[in-house]
């Protein structure tokens, strides 16, 4: 597996939230805007970062049996870490995402890709595939984040889209509009993908069709 | 007893692991010590500066005590007090504690309140903190020049379209404040003033 099949693979087709369904106590709990979606998701990263270049350096060392708690141990001392930088230097941030920063420990799709990618691959493929996994989140959570705070409040990363006088929809703040937004965001997505698929498909018969006809025509 | 060679390893393995893990956590912990504390230290002195009347002095650096409650006062250059202000817990919050910052001034009445923490409802709740109007309306309130509760419950402070605990909860605490200011504003009043002497004999002022 080449890096750019890494890249694509991790942020698009096995998304962590379109795809795989994973993370979603983070998705649905943080996201009430946009700007709340992407700091969550740049915590995301740097603890996925961390943890699958050390998970892939010490593939081999850790024995078998103990490899999810050691696996555990390293993603807890990651967000322990970031926590600790954010309350420092991000203290606003910090304050909002709150107890949602310390549940990253037992967010599944970090341990994941230690369990199924970091511990079988290479140090530089792992932060591919770190980048490319966590880029795909953050993009999940602004997604979603943006879609909540456009539609519940009217604004987009706190500047207003549809001026003073929209009237908040308060279901798209409270946790049930992150449901019906989320599912819509999946619909939209599979159609999507399908359509990616069925044009592939024809491009291919296209393809394959061409030599015959050349000859019918030559 | 017989221990095999993989227990072994299995066991260093985490422990090598743990102790890592604590070293690394442990370093970041000296390293963010100070800054975090200078954050936390910023934010309490904007929350101050929404809630005290106007002062020259630093609050924070003449916080005093009482009954385990941390008072910060307000003065003048002359050392003048101009106001104090505390934080009130209100425990029965829709969800949690929510914590309320609250200025009064020495003749007991209310110089402006501001949250300061809360996990309430977004858009419901939460209205506590972004509802301009309804914060104002506990500016210039003393004990006596309210009903202290919200209207449902036949007092003077609007509850919330869909929100009544949280209100309810705030305007609980904020009453409870200035009970505490009613029963020990002698000791406060004259606290004040005295740790004001200590500082401005330290600075060389008198």
């Amino acid at each position: 597996m080449n890096k750019s099949d890494i890249l694509a693979d991790g942020f698009w087709h096995n998304n962590t939230i379109f795809t795989q369904l994973l993370g979603m106590c983070p998705l649905l709990g943080v996201t009430t805007s946009a700007e709340n979606g992407f700091w969550m998701g740049a915590a995301t990263v740097l603890v996925l970062i961390g943890s699958n270049l050390v998970v892939s350096m010490v593939r081999g060392v850790i024995p078998k049996n103990v490899r999810i708690p050691a696996y555990i141990t390293i993603i807890a001392a990651f967000v322990t870490v970031v926590e600790m930088a954010m309350n420092a230097w991000m203290h606003e941030m910090y304050l909002v995402l709150g107890l949602f920063i310390p549940l990253i420990v037992v967010n599944c799709a970090i341990l994941g890709r230690a369990e199924a990618f970091a511990s079988k691959n290479s140090i530089s493929d792992s932060l591919v595939d770190a980048i490319a996994v966590g880029g795909g989140f953050t993009f999940a959570l602004i997604l979603l984040g943006g879609v909540r705070e456009i539609l519940g409040q009217g604004d987009l990363f706190g500047f207003s889209v549809f001026g003073e006088s929209y009237p908040d929809v308060l279901m798209f703040i409270l946790p049930p509009g992150a449901f019906i937004a989320l599912g819509f965001i999946l619909a939209g997505i599979n159609i999507f993908n399908a359509r990616l698929q069925r044009n592939a498909d024809t491009r291919a018969q296209a393809v394959q069709a061409l030599p015959k006809t050349a000859e019918v025509t030559s | 007893m017989n221990i095999d060679k993989d227990q072994i390893r299995m066991v260093i393995a985490l422990f090598v692991v743990a102790i890592i893990a604590a070293g690394v956590t442990g370093l970041t912990d000296i390293f963010t010590r100070a800054p975090i504390a200078a954050a936390q230290k910023l934010a309490l002195h904007q929350a101050l500066q929404q809630v005290l009347p106007e002062h020259r002095n630093d609050p924070q650096a003449e916080v005093f005590s009482i009954e385990d409650t941390a008072i910060y006062p307000a003065k003048r250059a002359n050392g003048e007090l101009t106001g104090l202000a505390w934080e009130v817990v209100a425990p029965d919050g829709y969800s949690g504690s929510i914590r309320i910052l609250v200025g009064v001034r020495p003749d007991a009445s209310i110089q402006a309140i501001r949250i300061t923490y809360h996990r309430e409802t977004p858009g419901l709740g939460d209205g506590v903190t972004k509802n301009k109007p309804w914060l104002a309306s506990f500016v210039d309130q003393t004990l006596t020049s309210k009903n202290w509760k919200v209207k449902k419950d036949g007092g003077d402070f609007d509850q919330f379209t869909g929100a009544t605990i949280t209100p309810r909860a705030v305007v609980k605490a904020v009453k409870a404040a200035l009970e505490f200011f009613h029963s020990h504003h002698k000791i406060m009043l004259e606290q004040a003033s005295k740790h004001s002497d200590i500082a401005h004999k330290e600075a060389g002022i008198e």
